[in-house]
This record gives structure tokens, C-alpha cells and sequence, in this order.
């Protein structure tokens, strides 16, 4: 009897002292409970058994998900685990997660400008300490930050990093566009407009179109606590000149320049004749369109353009892909478990083996695999120029899109116009 | 005029009478809608007093059985040997107490009434497990399915009160007919009723209760959901009840894309297609089918076919391979204008440039899909306008046109009014054709959440999909019904006095 | 006189035959359009030209073998739409008779109110309740057996269809009820044996109506089904395809999906046509 309360209260004592760390006011603490499960600091799942794991990873990645995840259940010879592996489409994963976080998945693969709404909605639960710190020092500092939100005044990593570079490149095929070309959007452009070819930029999707803002030297600068956008430390007249310039040369090469999915550049380099010369593209589509060109396959960091006279290198958005858990998992520790698993140094090298996915483990990314990549080496010199996806305003996007729409469709584009524009799309980002 | 004379005008000139009692009966009409709907509360409560009075007269005049059936559900049925049917009652009252104990009072304290208008008290959330010490999910409250519970709850408290009523109803009708000295019918008997006398019970019983569970619950709680704070901030906390402020805001103008100013856009977009899309593929369907009917003309189940084809199709593969072949960057239509018929200096966006191209393009497009099923429903009835009518009205000197205008459009028009105002109220909710042709390519910063061509039910379906907006979402439902409701019910009365349902009964 | 006449019939005849042969290239360009790539060999998702350079079936034939159990099953999925409509178009084909039946041939004290609600209920668009049918579902358990929660979806509120077939047995002479009454027939009887029989072109219409229902409808579905892949139907199935994620390399498979979900629901159509119209026509529109 003595030595159960002995127990009981060392639980209680670990429990407040964590609690206290955690900094979480919910708890309710309703002791007197029978002392629950002791801890095992040997069984990394805390008495976790008969788990059952649902897992979202993108439907490329699925078949290679499941065999990972086979390997996990292999480590673990003396637990029942069960794990199922579903497709969902990374870019999406958050919205469904939020549908419905009973339904949800247990571990999830997201992309990291999700993270704020995922919070806001209560969807995740951080990374555990007992993985906190190795997590922090073997992946990239830009992974690290991707993942980390700062909530009560404190920051925390909210999810595992997956992979590093969640952005987009320059694709072009070199029998149109010679690699100088590529350096400058101009010489793109007037390489595509001399073979009779298409140059695709998805300047009216907010993923692409932020490239004007950003390269006018616009910067996201975090949330409010009500989750609206802060805007602080731009020069206005700079970006409406990186406007105007992106505009002018929209119109330049009006029968050149096109604005749709960038599913179009693999497709249209794939017909034949091919009717696409060029396009900025993700990293998704990497794999089908450098199979499709061939030799041919151009890749490189995003171009440059010209603004007021001088050559400007464009800026993109970029990001991780992270994993996340999903808060109200029906086995907590197993899920962080296999998180923690699924983002390991072992298992992004067999991502880059199998799908080119950049890896965000420092080791992993010294693999030759990724110098050898055009793709991979692109996205990785581009991550300079690049503003990280994070802290980004749900209401980002649309009139980050429309506005972009504005570029190259409205005939009339006089600074004046493009101020107005640009007016209505901050109002509108800013939620006045 | 009587009805005998009525039936033996021509339909021109029943149309005529018609129309002149619209125009002379309109004040009259107008006021009686108003007054129907008085009328509808008046009698609405006025039932619910008279069934109060029977309910409390019955428990006067009720002997010590009838008087104790008021507590004990069934105990007056069971006296006097209605044993079955007694039970059954008990039974219900058992249940619904081990209910309401068990379940359906906590669901109605959590309804906010404690809580300053809050649904739940406890947030979920995520932190320390006090008994474990390891961090994990922190059970809480679910607003939206408390919520859910507590109208399920008002549903069956609803119902048991309906059923508890029916009980003294029993049982006051047993002890009556015991004192008359008549024979009480056994169960078996009372079953049987249910396939004559009582037969439309047991026809709607089924489906009214699967209505009640997936249409009205549903719907009870949506119209609920408009008068709490559920919007996008509130994914995965609790809610509470803010009365009519979501309204308010449908209604505020201020900002730069206000819900305001995209509501009255959208109501004004919503109308103008409504009619556009009921006009034009009701008059060009029927030109179509006068065509096809048109004596002379051979292969006339092809030509059918061939337009009722499209019909068959789904929409969502029908509709979006046609917003590829309208895509500006070389879908099919611009290929053929511009590339091989050279019509058109350039490639034309159909569906993502201007507003009113956009627009025209969907009615153009609607037009496509709505033609067939026009087609299918008035040919039939194009074959029974009498021919003579025809016949005069060419000796008459009288064109293809101007006899369209003058004979067939009249007679189509009086005969398929219930059609156009379904129609109409079809228009106004048709999804398919804006979202799967438009969905986000007309979106502008001037609208909350929709774009230019966007009508009501597709902002609702954005509002619920894209930002998670329920409260509005659910608010411009209710307005969408309102819309609908009082157009349906103007048309309605004003054509009622026509024709008579019940002539034949 | 009688020449001109013909003459002026042959110009007028020939007139329409253009016109409509016009309008019917139209109509029916943008299915041939279909068909046509549905065959198309070469390229990814899109081409920029009309006709296909050459055609195969490969399309077809990786439609039914790529069978990834994750991501793309449409044997499945046909399957399950199959079982899905079967079911769905009994449940509501017997609702939707039961209703009409009794607003239109029995008399009883709620009748008009209960026609009354049912207007009403069909006003409000029915996106508005999706959400809250979900979290119903969800609370009933039912999420867990998506076919069967679509089943319920597609037939529970199926007895608010009663309109057209209503006016169509108020069509039908009330002397048939009141002589059968008098033989000594319940109303149950009547409804079997007379009505029923009786209702050949309305009750096509509905079985109609209430089978492609299922094949059709890509919202409700998606929001119920989510994730579980396998149990997809073809029309969420098919624009799963078309997504950012897929329609590179799944275009030409969906073109091909389409097809053969379209040519067997066209097939019933045209073969069951004539009692539509004579359905819809005796029972929506009437003077």
C-alpha cells in the first residue's frame, strides 16, 4: 500500500512539474486515479499497445509510405501495431484534417504554410522532448524554422520536418532556351516567343503570383494574434515598380506569356510538336517533366528581371514539407514514435532515393543524389532568394492570385491602375 | 364566368381571361397573401390552444384510470384491456425517461442556457495528462456536436409530447367507449386499421421519419448554426449563440470585399441569370422542338436524340470538358475561332477575363445543357395545340414567328406554369453549371469569398468548403429559401385560381 | 398556285434541315469531342489540337488494370456505384410512390400540411445541410460504412419528390378507387393492385431518376466518403483524376471513365425515354 502512494505521488510530482512546463492551464487534475500505467523510460511508446496508426501521405508517396511503415512495425517486434496508409495530397492535408480531426489522420504529411490554420484549429500536438532537440539539430535551420510557431509567447516545434524544399524552379527545354537564356526572364521570354513556344508562369494562383510582391521586397512579417496578416517593413513604390515590370513584360510577350496550371508545362512539352518552351514549375512535377525532355531537361533557380534598369533576381515562396500528429490521436506516444521514424536521416535518403524528395537532414543532404539532380540542385540555389511559407494569413492567397490575374489580363496597366490593384489586394490580405 | 364556360374557350383565350383576372384580382390577391400567412399563425395557434383545452377538459371529465394515465403513459388502455397498445405507450414513457436521464438533459444544459450563450464548457485542447504525466489529447466539449444532440433532444422531446398527448387522447376514448357499453377493439383490429381507414399512416410513416432524421434535423440545426459565431475561427473551439449578428454582417458594407456588397451583387447576378436561363431554354427549346415536330420532317427520333444525349451525360463530365474545350490557352472553341476558322483576332477567355463575357459564356453554356430537357418535356404537348388554330392563323397571313408568338407561346405558357416556376427555382439553385464552369476563375477582390459569376448556393457552397464560414454559410441558406419561398408562393397563388386540385374528390 | 406552295415547303423544309443540323453538331461535338480522346495515345494531360494523332485503347485498359488498391481502383468504384444506385433507387422509388400516393388518392386530416412542409422543406438549396448530415452520420456511426451512409443520403429524403408523380396519379380517375372500394378492396389493395400497375411510365421515371442520382453526384459523396479511396464512387473517383495532384498523368483515364460511365446511363436513357416523358409531362406540367 505504502509503496502505491509512494508511486502515486512520484507520478503526480513528474506530472505537475511537466505540466508547469508545458505551461497548459486546461489540465484539470483529478487525481486519485489507480496511478494509471507506470513509465518505462526503455519503452518508447509508454505502454502503448495494440496501436492502430493512420497515415496521409501524397498518392506518389503512398506505396513507398506503406513499406516504410511495414519496416516500423518490423522494429518493434513485441507490440501489435497496425498502420494504414491513405492519399492526401499535402497542400490540401490541413483543410481535411480541420474537416474533421476525429477522422483525421494520426500522422500526416502537410505543407508547412499550413501550420498557423492547424494551430488556430487546436490539430496538432508538438514534438515530444524525448525528440526535441535531436529533432532540432539534424535538419536544416530553415526545416527547423518551418515548424516552428511561437503560441503563448513561446516557440514550439509543432511538427517533424520532412522535406527541404517545398518550392518551385525554372524548367525549360534546352533545344528552345539556351542555359543563358535562363538566367533572365527577358531572354526567356524571347527565346520562347523565337521557337513559337509558350512560357507558363501561374501568375493568378497566390502560390506563384506573390513572386512580383516578394521581388518588390514585400515580406510576410508574422500574424496577429486574430490571425490576420502584418505587413511592416515594405516600400511601396518599390513594388509597384517590381509590378509594373512584371506587367510591361507580360504584355510584351502577350502571345508568349501564359497563365494556367503548371500541369500544362509537362503537358505541353509532351505533345508533339511541343508547345511549351519554358515555365516555372514544383517540384512535384519534376520527375514526369525530366523524363519527358530528356537530355533536353533544363532546370535552375528562378531568373531575373528587369526593374528600373537593373537586373533583379525574382523571389519566390518556399517551404518544407513537415509531418505532423494529429492532437487528439488515439495513441499519442506511438504517433510521435512513427513521426519521429518517418523524418529520420534512413528514411529521407530513401525518399530521395525513390521519389527525389530534397531531404531536410543535414546528412541526408550531402547524398550525391541531390548535387547529380538539376531539379534538386535548382531548388536548393533558389532557397536563397526565396521567402520562407510560413506565417502566412489564410486570406493570402486569393488576392494574391487575383491581383497577379490583374498583370497580364487588364489592358490597362498604368501605375496608377496597378496601385489601385495592389490597394484592394492588401485591404483585402489585411481583412479590413 | 362558370367553370363550363371557362373549359370551352380556346387556350388564347383562356390565357386572355386569365390575364385580365390577374391584373383586375392583384390588390385582391396580394392581400390575401398576407393574409394567408396570418391566417397560417392564427390557425397554427389556435390549434396548439385547442388541443390544450381538450387536453386539460379530458383530464377533468377522465375517471381515476384516464386521470392516472396522465402520470402513468398507457394505464387507462391497460384497465380496460387494450394490453398491447397500453404497454406500448408505457414503454415509450420508459424509454424517454431512461433518455433524458441518461443523455438528453445533459445535451440541453450544454445547449448554452448556463454558460452565457457558449455551447460546452470545457475546450478541447492538447497538453499534460495529469495521470500519465505525458502530453496528449485533453478530452473537451464539441460544440457542433452538442449542438446536434440538443436538437436531436428538442426533436425527441417534441415527439414524446405528441405521443404522451395521443396517450390521453386513448385513454379518455377507451373509458368513453367502455361507458357507452361498447366492444374496445383488440390490438389486432386496430393494426388492420393501418391498411384502409389508416393506411396513409402507414405509407408515411416511413419516409416521414427518414425525412425528419436527414432532412429536418439537419435543417433545424443548420438554421441554428446561423445565429451562433461558427465561422473560420472557430474550427476546433466552442461556439456560442450571437442572435442575429451573422445577418447583420451579410448586411454590412464596409471594407474593401464586404459580405454586403458581394450579397447584393450576388442576389442582383442571381435573379438576372434565374430569368435569363428559365426564358432562353424555355423559348429556344421550343423553337428547337416546333423543328424537330415540324410536319415533313424525316428521322425525327434522330434529331431527338441527338439533343437528348447530353441529357443523359453526367454533368460533372459534360460541364467540365466543356470548360476545357472554353479554356483561353488553346482549349477546343478557341482553336476552331481563332487557329482554323479565323474568326477571332486572338484566343478569347471565355471564362476568366471580363465579367459579362463570363457570364454570357454560362448562359451560353446553359443553354447547351438546359435545351433537351425542354425539348423532352413540350413536344408532347406542342403535338396537342389543334391544328386549326395553325391553319386560320396562316390564312390569316400570319408568319412562323408571328404565330409562334401569338398561338403556340400562349398555349405553352398557360399549360406549363407549374414547370417554369420549378424551373426558375432550379435556376437559382443550379450549381452545376456555375462551379464546375467558373469555380474560382471569377473570384475578385472586391467579393468575400465568390466571384462575378458566382450565384447564392455557390457562395453558400464556398463559404462552407473554401473558408469554413458555417454561420454565413448557413445564414445565406435562410435567404436563399426566402428568396425562393416567395416567388414560388406569388406564382402559386396567383396561378390557383385557375385550376382546382381537388375538382376531382 | 400548288407548285409555289411545294416550293416554298422544300425551302422552308430545307431551311430547318440545316438548322438543325447545325444545332445537332453542336449539341453532340463536344461528346464526340470525348469519345475521340478518350482514344488519344500520345501526350499527357492536354494537347492543343482537335483530333488526336493516334488512337488506342490503352486508356481503357489502364482504367480497369491500374488497380493500386491506395489510390485508383475503378472496377471498384464501379462496383460500389452499381451497388450504391441499386439500393438507393428501390428505397426512394418505393418512397417516392408511397407519399404521392397518399397526398394524391387518400384524404386526411394533415394531409395539407404535410404538402405544405414538403414545399417548404425543397426551398431551402441543399448544400446547406451537408455539414450537419456529416457530423449526423458521424454521430450515428455510420461514416464507418460510407456505402451504406450513401445509400441512407440518396433515399431518406427521397419521399419529398412526390410532386411529379403525385400529378400524375391525381391523373388517374378517382371512379377506379371508389369501385374498388365498393368490391370490398382495403386501400392497401388498391395501391398494389390497381394504382401500381397503372403507373408503368411514372414509375420508370423514378427508378430512372433515383438510379443515376448516385452516378452523378460528386459533393455529397466526397464529403462522406473522404479519404477511404476504395470506397469511392466513379463520379468522386473520376475527379479525384483531375486534381492538381493527378491530372498530369491521369487526364486521358478520366476521359476514358467518363465514357464508360456515360455510355451505360445514355443507353438506359434513350431506351427509357419515351417514359419519362410520358412521366414527366403527365405529372409536372398539367392545365
Amino acid at each position: 500500500m505504502k509503496k502505491l502512494i509512494a508511486l502515486l505521488l512520484a507520478v503526480l510530482m513528474v506530472a505537475s512539474v511537466l505540466a508547469a512546463c508545458g505551461g497548459n492551464n486546461n489540465a484539470n487534475n483529478n487525481s486519485g486515479d489507480n496511478g494509471g500505467k507506470t513509465t518505462e523510460n526503455s519503452d518508447p511508446f509508454y505502454g502503448e499497445d495494440n496501436i492502430s496508426l493512420l497515415v496521409w501521405a501524397p498518392d506518389n508517396a503512398v506505396s513507398l509510405t506503406k513499406q516504410l511503415c511495414e519496416d516500423f512495425i518490423a522494429k518493434y517486434p513485441n507490440k501489435k501495431i497496425t498502420i494504414d496508409v491513405q492519399a492526401q495530397g499535402e497542400a490540401d492535408a490541413a483543410a481535411q484534417m480541420l474537416n474533421d480531426l476525429d477522422k483525421a489522420a494520426d500522422v500526416f504529411g502537410f505543407v508547412c504554410n499550413n501550420i498557423n490554420k492547424l494551430q488556430q484549429g487546436n490539430a496538432l500536438a508538438p514534438v515530444v522532448a524525448d525528440y526535441l532537440e535531436d529533432v532540432k539539430s539534424r535538419n536544416t535551420e530553415f526545416a527547423v524554422s518551418t515548424g516552428t510557431l511561437t503560441v503563448d509567447g513561446k516557440e514550439q516545434l509543432l511538427a517533424y520536418p520532412e522535406t527541404g524544399e517545398n518550392g518551385y524552379y525554372l524548367v525549360y527545354d534546352k533545344q528552345y532556351v539556351t542555359d543563358d537564356d535562363a538566367k533572365s526572364l527577358e531572354g526567356i521570354l524571347a527565346a520562347c516567343q523565337k521557337a513559337g513556344k509558350k512560357c507558363l508562369i501561374n501568375i493568378d494562383n497566390g502560390f506563384y503570383g506573390c513572386m512580383p510582391l516578394y521581388t518588390g521586397g514585400m515580406v510576410n512579417n508574422g500574424l496577429k494574434e486574430d490571425g490576420t496578416q502584418i505587413f511592416n517593413d515594405y516600400d511601396k513604390e518599390k513594388v509597384l515598380d517590381s509590378l509594373e515590370a512584371f506587367a510591361k513584360l507580360f504584355h510584351e510577350y502577350k502571345d508568349t506569356f501564359m497563365s494556367a496550371d503548371p500541369a500544362r508545362i509537362g503537358s505541353g512539352m509532351a505533345e508533339n510538336p511541343s508547345t511549351v518552351a519554358a515555365g516555372i514549375d514544383g517540384s512535384w512535377n519534376a520527375a514526369t517533366v525530366a523524363k519527358t525532355l530528356g537530355d533536353n531537361y533544363g532546370a535552375a533557380k528562378l531568373p531575373t528581371i528587369k526593374i528600373n534598369g537593373t537586373d533583379t533576381q525574382i523571389i519566390g515562396m518556399n517551404g518544407a514539407k513537415l509531418i505532423g500528429v494529429n492532437s487528439r490521436s488515439k495513441f499519442p506516444e506511438a504517433a510521435q514514435v512513427l513521426a519521429n521514424y518517418l523524418t529520420s536521416e534512413e528514411v529521407q535518403t530513401t525518399r530521395l532515393e525513390e521519389l527525389n524528395w530534397l531531404p531536410s537532414n543535414k546528412n541526408a543532404q550531402q547524398n550525391d543524389i541531390v548535387k547529380n539532380s538539376p531539379a534538386l540542385s535548382a531548388l536548393l540555389a533558389q532557397s536563397e532568394f526565396s521567402i520562407p511559407q510560413i506565417n502566412i494569413a489564410e486570406t493570402f492567397w486569393t488576392p494574391v492570385g487575383t491581383l497577379g490575374s490583374k498583370l497580364f489580363k487588364e489592358d490597362d496597366y498604368s501605375r496608377a491602375t496597378l496601385e489601385k490593384e495592389f490597394d484592394k489586394a492588401l485591404a483585402n490580405i489585411l481583412d479590413e | 364566368m362558370k367553370y363550363i364556360d371557362y373549359i370551352q374557350l380556346n387556350p388564347f383565350q383562356k390565357l386572355g381571361y386569365n390575364l385580365k383576372n390577374f391584373f383586375v384580382n392583384l390588390p385582391k390577391n396580394a392581400g390575401k397573401f398576407f393574409k394567408a400567412i396570418g391566417n397560417f399563425f392564427k390557425r397554427f395557434f389556435v390549434g396548439i390552444g385547442k388541443g390544450f383545452a381538450g387536453f386539460f377538459s379530458r383530464f377533468i371529465k377522465g375517471d381515476w384510470a384516464t386521470k392516472l394515465s396522465y402520470i402513468i403513459m398507457g394505464f387507462g388502455n391497460i384497465v380496460r384491456g387494450q394490453v398491447v397498445k397500453g404497454l406500448l405507450f408505457l414503454a415509450t414513457e420508459v424509454l424517454f425517461i431512461l433518455y433524458m436521464i441518461g443523455f438528453g438533459w445533459d445535451k440541453i444544459y450544454n445547449l448554452g442556457f448556463f454558460n452565457n450563450g457558449t455551447i460546452g464548457f470545457n475546450e478541447e485542447g492538447y497538453g499534460i495528462n495529469p495521470v500519465t504525466g505525458r502530453p496528449g489529447r485533453i478530452e473537451g466539449d464539441d460544440s457542433m456536436k452538442l449542438l446536434l444532440y440538443g436538437v436531436m433532444t428538442l426533436v425527441i422531446i417534441a415527439i414524446f409530447i405528441v405521443i404522451y398527448v395521443a396517450n390521453t387522447k386513448s385513454a379518455y376514448k377507451a373509458q368513453q367507449t367502455k361507458a357507452a357499453g361498447e366492444k374496445l377493439p383488440g390490438f389486432l383490429d386496430e393494426l388492420k386499421e393501418f391498411f384502409d381507414s389508416k393506411f396513409h399512416v402507414t405509407l408515411l410513416a416511413f419516409p416521414t421519419l427518414t425525412i425528419s432524421i436527414f432532412t429536418i434535423l439537419p435543417l433545424l440545426f443548420m438554421i441554428l448554426i446561423a445565429f451562433t459565431n461558427y465561422d473560420h475561427s472557430h474550427i476546433g473551439k466552442l461556439f456560442s449563440w450571437v442572435g442575429f449578428e451573422t445577418f447583420g454582417k451579410v448586411f454590412t458594407n464596409t471594407g474593401a470585399a464586404s459580405m454586403g456588397k458581394t450579397f447584393v451583387e450576388l442576389v442582383k447576378w442571381t435573379l438576372i441569370w434565374a430569368v435569363l436561363a428559365t426564358v432562353l431554354n424555355y423559348i429556344l427549346g421550343m423553337v428547337v422542338a416546333l423543328m424537330i415536330n415540324k410536319k415533313g420532317i424525316k428521322l425525327k427520333a434522330l434529331w431527338r436524340t441527338l439533343f437528348v444525349v447530353t441529357v443523359a451525360v453526367p454533368q460533372f463530365v459534360s460541364l467540365l470538358l466543356m470548360s476545357q474545350m472554353l479554356d483561353v490557352n488553346g482549349g477546343a472553341i478557341n482553336v476552331l475561332l481563332h487557329n482554323v476558322l479565323h474568326w477571332t483576332p486572338g484566343y478569347i477567355d471565355f471564362l476568366g477575363g471580363d465579367p459579362w463575357v463570363a457570364r454570357v459564356t454560362v448562359i451560353v453554356v446553359n443553354i447547351w445543357v438546359g435545351i433537351p430537357y425542354t425539348i423532352l418535356i413540350t413536344s408532347g404537348i406542342l403535338m396537342n395545340i389543334p391544328a386549326d388554330l395553325y391553319e386560320s392563323a396562316t390564312i390569316d397571313g400570319a408568319g412562323p414567328v408571328k404565330s409562334f408568338f401569338k398561338i403556340t407561346l400562349p398555349y405553352m405558357l398557360f399549360v406549363t406554369t407549374p414547370y417554369l416556376i420549378t424551373s426558375f427555382v432550379g435556376n437559382i439553385n443550379n450549381f452545376n453549371v456555375i462551379y464546375l464552369l467558373t469555380s474560382n476563375l471569377q473570384n475578385s477582390n472586391d467579393l468575400y469569398q465568390a466571384g462575378y459569376t458566382d450565384l447564392l448556393v455557390t457562395w453558400l457552397f464556398k463559404l462552407t468548403m473554401n473558408s469554413q464560414d458555417y454561420n454565413f454559410a448557413a445564414a445565406i441558406g435562410i435567404l436563399v429559401f426566402i428568396v425562393c419561398a416567395t416567388v414560388s408562393l406569388i406564382t402559386f397563388n396567383l396561378t390557383k385560381s385557375a385550376k382546382n386540385e381537388e375538382e376531382f374528390s | 398556285m400548288i407548285k409555289s406552295y411545294k416550293v416554298r415547303r422544300f425551302v422552308t423544309n430545307a431551311f430547318v434541315y440545316i438548322l438543325l443540323g447545325g444545332l445537332g453538331l453542336i449539341w453532340i461535338s463536344p461528346l464526340v469531342y470525348l469519345v475521340l480522346h478518350s482514344f488519344r495515345d500520345e501526350g499527357l494531360a492536354y494537347v492543343s489540337y482537335l483530333i488526336p494523332q493516334k488512337l488506342s485503347f490503352q486508356n481503357y485498359i489502364d482504367l480497369f488494370t491500374v488497380t493500386k488498391e491506395s489510390s485508383m481502383n475503378f472496377p471498384r468504384w464501379f462496383m460500389n456505384t452499381f451497388i450504391v444506385a441499386i439500393f438507393s433507387c428501390i428505397i426512394s422509388t418505393l418512397a417516392v410512390m408511397m407519399v404521392s400516393y397518399a397526398f394524391s388518392r387518400l384524404r386526411f386530416k394533415a394531409r395539407k400540411p404535410l404538402i405544405n412542409i414538403g414545399m417548404i422543406l425543397g426551398m431551402f438549396p441543399g448544400f446547406m445541410t451537408m455539414i450537419a448530415i456529416y457530423y449526423l452520420l458521424k454521430a450515428m456511426g455510420l461514416l464507418e460504412m460510407p456505402l451504406v451512409a450513401l445509400i441512407i443520403c440518396y433515399s431518406a429524403g427521397a419521399g419529398l419528390g412526390y410532386q411529379i408523380s403525385k400529378g400524375f396519379f391525381d391523373t388517374i380517375p378517382r371512379a377506379l378507387d371508389e369501385a374498388a372500394t365498393i368490391d370490398g378492396a382495403t386501400r392497401n389493395q388498391i395501391f398494389w393492385k390497381i394504382i401500381l400497375p397503372m403507373s408503368k411510365p411514372i414509375l420508370v421515371y423514378t427508378v430512372l431518376t433515383s438510379f443515376i442520382g448516385p452516378w452523378t453526384d460528386f459533393i455529397l459523396a466526397k464529403i462522406i466518403v473522404g479519404k477511404d479511396i476504395p470506397n469511392y464512387t466513379v463520379a468522386i473517383g473520376l475527379q479525384m483524376l483531375i486534381d492538381a495532384d493527378h491530372v498530369l498523368n491521369n487526364f486521358k483515364k478520366f476521359l476514358a471513365g467518363s465514357v464508360v460511365v456515360a455510355v451505360p446511363i445514355t443507353t438506359l436513357f434513350l431506351i427509357m425515354q419515351r417514359y419519362y416523358v410520358e412521366g414527366v409531362t403527365a405529372g409536372g406540367v398539367k392545365g
